[in-house]
């Protein structure tokens, strides 16, 4: 598959780079994304996505849209590196099944949502805008896992290194509050919140979770315990 | 008394305890005080004699060849030849009726007698060898051959043999018609003979039991010490007296004086008994005994100077000591076999007083000895001390066999449930384990291939191509699956949270609203014997209540609520699910069509967890209750 870069774009077209090994659903999702008016690059390995990262006098992407099973590697590499790189990207896996292996292992590096794979067309381009005007999704199914994770209930799944130390209480309360399918708005009323501060609440989650540099992680590994010094 | 106990124990200071350990000691020595005086009474009591008509009192006695006039009872002591005692008295028979004899009565005497009646010997005590015990209160009745008696005055000669430590004794004698004097002689010989010998029976039995207990449980050495003094009182009641030299004399003197030792050894019992420690040098006090056993080879007589002199200090020592011991314990609890045993104790002290009294000639006193009597009573009531005790040990046993086992229970019951709450995260570790693999299998195989078919449906630019849906809802119900294998713990709302962002996407495309509503705070009961299986049913029932409303009923809105009914005595969940379609008939759907195939799937899926599935159709719409029971079951009910 060849690159395909549009360097010229306009200055009000959302950049995209769609990272995904899968020909079909890359040329699905690519076609859904430019339909949708977006400037879409897309990339089937981790060599080619740093390839198109690596152009000179090239901004990074507004959006980063990745699988995490890469032929040359995992996903999260190339998460961890954009995060760091662009700061003010937004990174979003494609998930098969928006499970909690592959999302969180995202969050933790940096991503702040996912899209599920067969994702009807309009959804699609629905979820990308939120997540540019801030309202990073989060499924019901996450937020359980990072709740459960807070009472350290998650014993099964260690190789998920999640510090949801700096959680706040009332942001653990809206994850519950997702997790059991309650609406933004019942969350909000239940809470004594805006309506509207929800979803910021949900990108402060993010972030929280997000694991900043290799030392924070070797540090937090240790404090998971899944490394022994 | 149970104030009192009760007093003593809500109030713990030292001065209440002072006023109630006085309280008790003082009931305790009421009780004793009044012991003594039944005693006295009792000794008081006019001595079982034949009426004073026929009482001969006064005598001639020839000692060593000179004669006197003495007066009966008569304690002339020891002659010092060791020569018998003469005593020659008169006696006036009537006209003796037929069938109506005249006998000889002598009810005390020490050490033995020979009776003859105008020159005819017609007894020697001698030759009974239990009427030669001196601590024995034998008494001789003899009938008088009618032959012998003659009209007017007779002759009674009796001769008194002294040969004991003690000096000799003769009471006052009887001669008149035997029916007259028969009724004493036997209730002497029921109190000094008959009794003892069933007391001694009780003994070796007593003795036996307690042996047995004392090899069986050796470290409890006071029953070894209960069976020792049994075993020596029971010799001791069958030890004979034979005032002719033999070779085995001395030792049976040991048995006759064994009084010391067994002083001792009930001692030792006693103070051991009460939960007393028993002090080194309380040993000493087996010393007088064995003094007395060595003495044994010095032949008998040696034997009885030394009990003589011995046994009257250890019995009373050992008296005084088991009395106060016992005092002490009546003073710190309530006893009833301390009471009992201190009873014992104190009747036996009065007559050991009584005896000594006796012999010391202190009191008027007719030498009936009372405190081996006393000693076998103490030994009956020390028997009912320890079966009290038994018993009372019985019953704590089983108490505490009651206790344990319910202990034993409530552990058995915790360590149950330990196992089950460790055997909880294991299973859901398991659980995990299985859903990661076969989320990752889904992964690489048919999730992605299905991906891939929605991909390809799209392509050709149909959309709604009917390969797509069916592509996308066989993904949809991977996804369901592996939703109902997550642990949510019984939280049912966890699950559906999860199947709502699903149904929102599926309705979104078909300009289909979902209204969540979530009517009660908590929305649907916990519960915490859900299985993974009944969270798929009713997913998967509730999947194809959504995709019949996409499919079939044209509506634009569908809400979904979740409540939990509060019934008199029962709580359960309801979620009902409507739609504003167009409704359709239930009953007259067709039956070949896939409407209501899934009509039948979803009200198998709803019976297998024993919920109930209520469906109303009309015009103005779909509505389908689903109502939860209260506990889901173990196994699937079984579909008719």
């Amino acid at each position: 598959m060849a690159l395909k870069s549009h360097n010229d774009r306009p200055e009000s077209k959302i950049s995209v780079l769609l990272v995904e090994d899968d020909p079909l659903t890359r040329e699905r999702l690519h076609e859904v994304l430019s339909a949708a008016e977006f400037e879409v690059t897309s990339a089937a390995t981790l060599a080619e996505a740093s390839a198109v990262l690596d152009l000179p006098d090239r901004a990074g992407p507004n959006v980063l849209l990745t699988d995490l099973q890469l032929p040359d590697g995992h996903g999260t590499a190339l998460i961890r590196e954009v995060r760091q790189r662009f700061p003010d990207t937004e990174i979003m896996v494609i998930s098969i099944f928006g499970d909690e292996q592959s999302v969180i292992s995202a969050i933790t590096v940096g991503a702040t949502g996912y899209l599920l794979k067969d994702a009807f067309p309009a959804d699609i381009a629905a979820a990308v805008r939120d997540l540019v005007a801030g309202h990073s999704p989060i499924s019901s199914s996450i937020a359980r896992f990072i709740v459960r994770q807070t009472q350290g209930q998650t014993k099964a799944t260690p190789q998920l290194p999640l510090n949801t130390a700096k959680l706040t209480p009332r942001e653990i309360d809206i994850l519950w509050g997702i997790a059991k399918g309650f609406s933004y708005a019942d969350i909000a009323g239940n809470l004594g919140l805006s309506r509207h501060t929800v979803p910021s609440h949900i990108k402060n989650i993010y972030r929280k979770l997000e694991v900043n540099s290799r030392s924070e992680a070797v540090f937090e590994a240790l404090q998971q315990g899944l490394i022994r010094l | 008394v149970t104030n009192l106990l009760t007093a003593q124990r809500s109030s713990p200071q030292p001065q209440w305890q002072n006023f109630a350990r006085a309280q008790r000691l003082g009931i305790h020595l009421l009780v004793q005080a009044l012991v003594v005086l039944l005693c006295v009474l009792l000794l008081r009591q006019p001595v079982l004699s034949p009426p004073d008509d026929y009482a001969l009192t006064d005598a001639r006695l020839a000692q060593d060849g000179v004669e006197r006039d003495v007066t009966l009872p008569d304690r002339s002591g020891k002659s010092p030849s060791g020569a018998p005692l003469t005593y020659t008295l008169a006696f006036n028979a009537g006209i003796v009726a037929p069938g109506h004899p005249w006998s000889v009565f002598v009810p005390r005497f020490m050490n033995a007698v020979e009776l003859a009646v105008n020159g005819v010997v017609l007894l020697d005590s001698r030759r009974t060898s239990l009427a030669n015990r001196p601590d024995r209160n034998t008494p001789e009745l003899v009938p008088i051959p009618a032959s012998l008696l003659r009209d007017g005055s007779n002759s009674l000669t009796i001769r008194l043999f002294v040969w004991g430590p003690l000096g000799g004794f003769l009471d006052r004698v009887y001669v008149g018609p035997d029916d007259e004097l028969r009724p004493a002689h036997q209730r002497r010989t029921l109190l000094f003979v008959t009794t003892p010998t069933i007391l001694s029976a009780w003994h070796a039995g007593l003795a036996l039991i307690v042996g047995i207990i004392w090899l069986m449980r050796r470290h409890e050495p006071y029953y070894a010490a209960l069976a020792a003094a049994l075993v020596l009182g029971f010799l001791h009641a069958f030890a004979a007296v034979s005032p002719t030299p033999s070779p085995l004399a001395g030792w049976n003197a040991v048995l006759v004086a064994s009084g010391a030792l067994e002083a001792s050894c009930v001692l030792l019992f006693m103070i051991t008994f009460l939960g007393f420690r028993w002090p080194t040098w309380a040993w000493l006090v087996f010393l007088p005994g064995l003094l007395i056993v060595v003495a044994g080879f010095g032949g008998p007589a040696l034997v009885y100077k030394a009990n003589l002199i011995l046994v009257a200090p250890t019995v009373g020592l050992s008296l005084i000591a088991t009395w106060l011991a016992i005092a002490r314990t009546a003073a710190g609890r309530l006893d009833p076999v301390a009471l009992l045993l201190g009873c014992g104790v104190t009747a036996m002290m009065t007559c050991l007083g009584h005896d000594l009294l006796s012999l010391l000639n202190i009191t008027s006193d007719l030498r009936t000895f009372t405190a081996r009597l006393s000693y076998s009573l103490l030994l009956v009531m020390i028997g009912i001390g320890l079966t009290w005790r038994f018993a009372r040990a019985l019953n704590e046993v089983d108490g505490f066999a009651h206790r344990t086992a319910t202990m034993l229970s409530e552990a058995e019951e915790r360590l149950r449930a330990a196992f089950a709450q460790e055997e909880k995260p294991a299973r859901a570790a398991a659980l995990a384990a299985e859903r990661s693999r076969l989320m990752r299998d889904l992964h690489d195989g048919l999730g992605g291939q299905l991906v891939s078919i929605v991909a390809l449906s799209e392509r050709k630019g149909r959309d709604g191509d009917p390969i797509g849906d069916a592509a996308r809802a066989a993904l949809r119900d991977l996804r369901l699956v592996i939703d109902a294998m997550d642990d949510i713990d019984g939280d049912l709302m966890l699950a559906l949270g999860m199947w709502r962002e699903r149904a929102q996407a599926q309705l979104r495309p078909h300009g289909m609203a979902l209204d969540w509503q979530v009517r009660s705070p908590a929305g649907l009961p916990v519960h915490p014997e859900l299985h993974p299986w009944h969270v798929l049913q009713i997913l998967r029932l509730l999947d194809e209540a959504v995709t019949n409303a996409v499919k079939h009923s044209g509506a634009t809105r569908l809400i979904v609520s979740l409540e939990t009914v509060e019934q008199a005595e029962s709580r359960h969940g309801r979620i009902t699910i409507q739609d504003n379609g167009r409704g359709f008939d239930p009953f007259r759907t067709n039956a070949a069509s896939n409407g209501h195939r899934g009509l039948v799937n979803m009200r198998m899926r709803a019976m297998r967890c024993d919920a109930r599935l209520e469906l109303t159709s009309d015009a103005t719409g779909t509505r389908l209750q689903l109502d939860l029971p209260t506990r889901f079951p173990d196994a699937e009910v079984a579909g008719s």
